[in-house]
């Protein structure tokens, strides 16, 4: 058996074919990274009780509404691309169609909500900036003190 | 379910916009911080999740202006073709920021790490500024107390009085002060360059082998007496005290001395020696010439009592008559030099003294060879409380025996200075250039009967009686050899400024 084996091997079908949904679940997964990556950085900031100066507070925060805005985009990727539960469709310049697999309003209404995920993001990166902004006038503050007061 | 596009599109391009905007500004605060302090890891660490957050915002917002921009020109179809290489970049780009997030944790502890190994190199660095202060400190302080030291040392050797003086492991003289100088008579200079010891300046060699023995056998002399003998011959007794330095901080053996000059001290307890001798032999001589004087009295009496009538032995009692006076004469000096006062005094002035005794010398024969010079004191008169014929007789006594000091010499001279000193004392100075005084007589010279003339041309009692007057006047007489040739008298007196009270 063992030498018939290696005298006459099957094809090894070494390489896989990957289907057309690949890309999605990556992304998805990718999401899901960035996520998590934010719910650690969210604890860690509390766990070094770094929330109590202002800066890294407000990090915490933008890292909390990156945190919903992966959660906003995995959710909205899931019924277009990857289960296909919504269908948009551009009619004109003006409208747009979205229509659900079981003709749920709510699910329209869901996703037409979540569509709107730069409500999230935008402000999530403008507290990062804001909580840098804190951090350096903190540090200017420091140096300053610092210099006046070494002899 | 047809839903206005327009909500979704502002939003979604004007947050696409926003986010490149904020992500870039975001960027340069990193940066600054960054700028800011470079060994900080968590600012390192701030500006690669900016970076990540600009790859993101512009990966991301490019391709939703690109996706709205393809579906509102009607070319859906490019979108889709290439809306899967822009969903790549952007998932990348996101994957990017979830990645370096991760490493907050690390990057903390590094930073906490830095900072603490910081502080203790602060904490060292202060420390060993402070050690470095305090050395400079101790080392200011070391070196003040050092220069006061040698300060105060330079200034025991410079003023000392005594002489200090330092040698080489030869016993010649490294150093010496300026009280060594004065006493030995040599300059340091020539000392130095001459490379003379201490030996060199004895009167004997035999001594400075003596002590030498001493130094290399007890390693010290205490204080051992001898006579330093200076250029000009003259002799000065020192006390000597010295000892052996092994020295320290490399410095070689060396010796060390201080010699003290006790000619003044000796000379003296010499003059009080003499002075309780004088005493002593006084209260004797009055005493014998109380004694002898009663019976001459009583011979002279029958004598002259026996010469009123003829007896034939007239010559004989004449005989007896003068050798009875030349004993009382002598009995008398003998008293005069014992006497212990009792006759009143008044204002005598010593120029007029030194100028009867003069012009009465001056027509004695012996005195027609000789040169007397007068070097009186042009100053106040000098005035001194005592009997006129007493000090006369003194001046007469000195300048008789300075005459007989210089009769064998051709150019004869005697002395007579007068001066005031800074002792409030008026100095009469009788000197010759005579023969000298034999050190050996000099301490003998004011006893009574003491005498170097031949038999039968002095008593020895002229100078016991001077001595006698001066002292009963509150006075001092001395007599010493000249450095050049010939003796010197020297009588210092009380002076007495004011006429009024004698």
């Amino acid at each position: 058996m063992l030498l018939a084996g290696l005298l006459l091997p099957p094809d090894a079908l070494a390489i896989q074919i990957h289907q057309g949904s690949e890309g999605i679940i990556v992304h998805q997964v990718g999401h899901l990274f960035f996520l998590l990556s934010m719910v650690v950085l969210v604890f860690i900031i509390t766990g070094r009780n770094l929330n109590r100066e202002k800066g890294w507070r407000m990090i915490q925060y933008s890292a909390i509404l990156f945190v919903l805005w992966n959660l906003d985009t995995i959710t909205a990727h899931f019924f277009d691309n990857q289960i296909g539960a919504v269908t948009v469709e551009n009619l004109s310049l003006r409208r747009v169609k979205i229509s659900a697999e079981s003709n749920s309003e709510f699910l329209v209404h869901f996703y037409h909500a979540l569509k709107l995920d730069h409500l999230l993001c935008v402000p999530a990166l403008f507290l990062f900036y804001r909580g840098l902004t804190h951090i350096l006038d903190r540090e200017k503050h420091n140096q300053k003190t610092a210099g006046n007061t070494e002899p | 379910m047809i839903f206005s596009s327009l909500p979704i599109l502002i939003v979604d391009m004007v947050g696409s916009v926003a986010m490149v905007i904020i992500a870039v500004l975001a960027l340069n605060k990193a940066r600054q911080l960054r700028e800011l302090d470079h060994d900080n890891a968590i600012f390192l660490y701030l500006l690669w999740i900016s970076t990540g957050f600009a790859i993101f915002a512009v990966s991301r917002s490019f391709s939703h202006i690109l996706k709205q921009f393809l579906i509102l020109t009607a070319n859906a179809e490019v979108w889709h073709s290439i809306s899967p290489y822009t969903g790549a970049v952007n998932t990348v780009s996101f994957m990017l920021v979830g990645l370096i997030t991760l490493f907050f944790n690390q990057s903390w502890k590094i930073n906490e790490k830095i900072l603490s190994s910081r502080e203790k190199l602060e904490e060292t660095h202060i420390k060993l500024m402070s050690l470095n202060q305090t050395l400079e400190q101790k080392v200011v302080e070391r070196t003040e107390m050092l220069t006061s030291s040698e300060h105060k040392a330079r200034r025991i050797l410079e003023q000392s009085l005594d002489t200090i003086v330092m040698t080489d492991e030869n016993l010649m003289v490294a150093e010496i002060n300026q009280a060594g100088t004065t006493l030995t008579g040599y300059k340091k200079s020539d000392m130095l360059d001459k490379k003379m010891s201490i030996g060199d300046f004895m009167a004997k060699s035999s001594e400075w082998q003596r002590f030498h023995n001493l130094l290399n056998t007890h390693e010290y002399i205490l204080n051992e007496e001898t006579d330093f003998l200076r250029p000009d011959r003259s002799q000065v007794r020192v006390l000597i005290t010295g000892g052996i330095d092994y020295g320290a901080f490399g410095c070689g053996k060396s010796f060390h001395f201080i010699i003290k000059n006790i000619n003044d001290k000796k000379q003296m307890e010499q003059q009080i020696a003499q002075a309780d001798k004088l005493a002593a032999l006084g209260e004797m001589s009055a005493g014998v010439a109380h004694e002898i004087n009663n019976p001459l009295g009583i011979i002279l009496g029958y004598t002259q009592l026996m010469l009123k009538e003829k007896s034939g032995f007239e010559e004989d009692l004449k005989t007896i008559e003068k050798h009875v006076k030349n004993c009382r004469e002598v009995v008398s000096d003998l008293l005069s030099f014992s006497r212990k006062g009792g006759k009143e005094m008044g204002l005598v002035d010593v120029h007029k003294v030194v100028d009867g005794v003069v012009k009465f010398l001056g027509n004695h024969t012996d005195f027609r060879k000789v040169d007397i010079m007068l070097d009186l004191w042009d100053g106040e008169r000098l005035l001194v409380k005592g009997h006129i014929q007493e000090l006369t007789q003194v001046m007469i006594n000195l300048m008789i025996n300075a005459c007989h000091a210089i009769e064998d010499a051709e150019n004869g001279q005697i002395e007579v200075q007068t001066r005031k000193n800074d002792k409030d004392q008026v100095v009469i100075c009788v000197k010759d250039n005579g023969t000298g005084i034999r050190k050996r007589y000099i301490s003998r010279i004011f006893d009574p009967f003491f005498t170097t003339k031949p038999v039968g041309r002095g008593t020895g009692l002229g100078l016991s009686v001077g001595y006698g007057i001066i002292r009963r006047h509150g006075g001092e007489i001395t007599a010493t050899n000249r450095k050049e040739k010939g003796a010197a008298f020297t009588i210092c007196l009380p002076v007495n400024d004011n006429p009024d009270t004698p």
